[in-house]
């Protein structure tokens, strides 16, 4: 019990560190730029104010529709295929907000929507992700076998470095077509596609399908965008089913008697005993060992039977 | 087909069916709305745009500032409290996108930094989540014996229900803090706690971003980060008690069959041993195809064990319960076990399936026993042994 508790305890002040050491370093890297584009809008803004001869009231108003107009000056948002984008980024959590429900019926509908929509998507890049593994696995082991290595097992490390590689090879793709699709930099198409799959989803510098009416005119890309985003969240559930899964895995709740291997090992005795049908001078725990014993192992099935009819 | 491959088809198709579903109802409810509002919008730009003979070059030219000032509009961003927040929203992968890295080398360390941020927030939630669901069950135990209940035992069921409870509070208690402090209604609120706490993170709601909240109001940044770390921590708890054990469903599937597999073919040294293979912690399943010879009794065996192991730890827990030591059972110290094994025992989830030789006792009250009670509902396995001790 205590082992866990320390390991809770050290991940929580890692977590923490880490915070402050990135918005440390965030601080350091944006703050100035920050401020000096600031300092240009403003001025820009005082121009411009000067220039038309905007009332307070009447450019706060410009403001209020400039920026509810945002979302509009991208297209339709809200046809099918604007609505199946904004469903993709609800239930993989990517979120990027460039569309979000308007009426309250939307927000409700959302909220219902992520609750079942949530964990069924998890579970299913999941399951996706541990089938690519295996078939990983298999393939690796049979290359092992055909170019006549020694070892044919697949290690571990084999399968962390194949994974990490095509996580690389799949964010590579997707930066070569967003590059070309978007007119975006071959950098910036990367990290939108680091930013999406990762599922945080930044909106507001980089969000696919958002040049004027592409949603619902260029379908082929749109369909490309949408297998780009299912494909890749796979890939990346892969690896993390890999390295990650395994060490939550370690923390789940655990219902389950501590001494199943006790009872493994004695029903094996069991059934030791009914094979070979006679006195064991051993058993056989379960990495192999072999222990002798003091006194025949005691059945757990005749206590029962004898409580069972005891009490019922 | 097996298993592992069926399970993950249905879920593709039922992912895809979901999406399709959810397209069609959000077309439906929001189409309407937009095309008016874009409408209505279009009427006022024209308004003002003739107001003050705006041309539209003028006009666009005058958006652009306007959209490039909204982020500056809501404070500063990057000073320590808003680059804190922003790491937050990037290490939990909310990623409102209130602020995003600018330069080239802000968003190549955002890169890194999720890279190994997110894994160990991952970790981390789920460490914290299941002491918490611990401790909870540890309370709900003291609370069933202090009402002098007479099966004081922690059921699976007690424990979602404790769980989506808090999961609900929490968002509540979330709602009224921020309707209150930035003054959205609570509906909008509760959508804004909702959309942070499962991570999706539109950004059309951002706290902190009102009277540059960020520089001026310290006690309302700190509710605001601590509001959403402790509400993902109860999100993963609730996540780790029904959601991720059906995360390796597959794997748990793989493994088994390995074992199976290995059974099959592992030949028994001098004919008596009962060879078992250790399982191992690594996923490499590649079996182990070294002798030839077939034990099918030993492979009944090792599948009825499977079974076994669940109802003997029932049975263990219940003659504990139950009889307080009076019953002799076997003790830990006659037997070596490795820890690593009994580690690796201890993490798995129980989905117990009839072998080939067809076992008494049905899979899904073996399994719903072992994984959700801690042995005391025991009148099946107890009617299965009756079965079994009488064949």
């Amino acid at each position: 019990m205590k082992k866990q508790n320390v390991r809770t305890l050290s991940l929580i002040l890692c977590m923490f560190s880490y915070l402050l050491v990135g918005a440390a370093v965030f601080d350091a890297l944006e703050s100035e730029s920050e401020s000096s584009r600031r300092r240009v809008l403003e001025l820009k803004r005082s121009e411009m104010k000067k220039k038309y001869r905007f009332s307070e009231d009447d450019y706060r108003e410009i403001e209020r529709v400039v920026l509810q107009a945002e979302p509009h000056r991208a297209g339709r948002q809200w046809k099918f295929a604007g609505s199946f984008y904004f469903a993709i980024t609800v239930i993989t959590t990517i979120g990027y907000g460039h569309a979000a429900p308007g009426t309250d019926a939307g927000k409700v509908f959302c909220m219902f929507y992520a609750v079942l929509g949530i964990p069924l998507t998890l579970v299913m890049f999941q399951s996706l992700g541990e089938r690519m593994n295996t078939f990983v696995r298999y393939l690796l082991h049979k290359a092992k076998q055909c170019t006549g290595v020694r070892r044919t097992e697949v290690s571990m490390e084999n399968m962390v470095l194949v994974g990490f590689l095509s996580c690389i090879g799949t964010l590579c793709v997707g930066a070569v077509a967003f590059s070309y699709f978007e007119g975006w930099s071959f950098f910036h198409a990367y990290y939108y596609c680091f930013i999406t799959l990762t599922t945080i989803g930044f909106f507001g510098d980089f969000v696919a399908l958002q040049k004027t009416e592409d949603l619902q005119e260029k379908t082929p890309y749109v369909a490309f965008s949408f297998m780009y985003i299912l494909v890749g969240l796979t890939v990346i559930g892969a690896f993390l089913n890999l390295v990650v899964l395994p060490q939550m895995r370690r923390q789940q709740c655990m219902l389950l008697s501590p001494l199943e291997p006790i009872a493994f090992t004695c029903v094996c005795v069991m059934k030791r005993r009914e094979i070979s049908g006679g006195h064991i001078p051993f058993i056989l725990t379960v990495d192999g060992k072999k222990i002798k014993l003091k006194h025949p192992p005691y059945s757990p099935i005749k206590t029962p039977r004898k409580h069972v009819s005891a009490s019922h | 087909m097996k298993r592992q491959n069926a399970r993950t088809l249905a879920l593709i198709v039922s992912i895809l069916t979901y999406l399709v579903v959810g397209a069609a109802v959000f077309e439906k409810l929001e189409s309407r709305q937009e095309r008016s509002h874009k409408r209505r919008l279009d009427a006022r730009k024209h308004e003002l745009m003739r107001k003050y003979n705006l041309s539209r070059a003028n006009f666009e030219e005058l958006e652009l500032v306007v959209l490039q000032l909204k982020p500056h509009k809501a404070g500063v961003q990057w000073k320590f409290a808003g680059s804190f927040y922003f790491a937050i929203t990037v290490i939990t992968t909310i990623g409102y996108g209130h602020a995003a890295p600018s330069t080239d080398s802000g968003k190549v360390f955002c890169m890194f930094y999720a890279l190994l941020g997110i894994p160990l927030t991952l970790v981390m939630f789920q460490s914290l989540g299941e002491r918490i669901n611990t401790f909870v069950r540890y309370l709900l135990h003291q609370a069933k014996k202090c009402l002098g209940m007479r099966r004081t035992e922690v059921s699976m069921a007690n424990m979602v229900t404790v769980g989506f409870f808090s999961c609900m509070s929490t968002l509540c208690v979330g709602a009224a803090a921020f309707s209150h402090c930035e003054g959205w209604s609570f509906v909008h609120a509760f959508y804004y706690c909702f959309i942070t706490l499962t991570t999706i993170g539109f950004g059309d709601y951002v706290a902190l971003q009102k009277d540059d909240a960020l520089q001026n109001d310290p006690r309302y940044v700190a509710f605001c980060f601590v509001y959403i770390l402790m509400g993902l921590t109860v999100i993963g708890a609730f996540l780790n008690l029904v959601v991720l054990r059906f995360l390796t469903m597959n794997t748990e599937d793989e493994r088994r069959d390995a074992k199976q597999r290995a059974l099959m073919t592992v030949g028994t040294s001098r004919g008596e041993v009962a060879r078992l293979i250790p399982v191992s912690a690594s996923t490499s399943s590649t079996p182990v195809a070294q002798d030839s010879a077939k034990a099918k009794d030993l492979k009944g065996a090792y599948t009825e064990v499977l079974h076994f192991q669940t109802i003997c730890s029932c049975l263990w827990y219940r003659s504990k319960e139950k009889l307080r030591g009076s019953t002799p059972t076997l003790l830990p110290q006659e037997l070596t076990l490795s820890d690593a094994y009994l580690q690796q025992n201890m993490n798995r989830p129980h989905y117990m399936e009839p072998g080939s030789t067809g076992c008494v006792c049905s899979p899904r009250p073996c399994a719903s026993i072992s994984s959700i009670t801690t042995g005391l509902h025991l009148l099946s396995p107890f009617s299965v042994f009756k079965r079994r001790s009488s064949v």
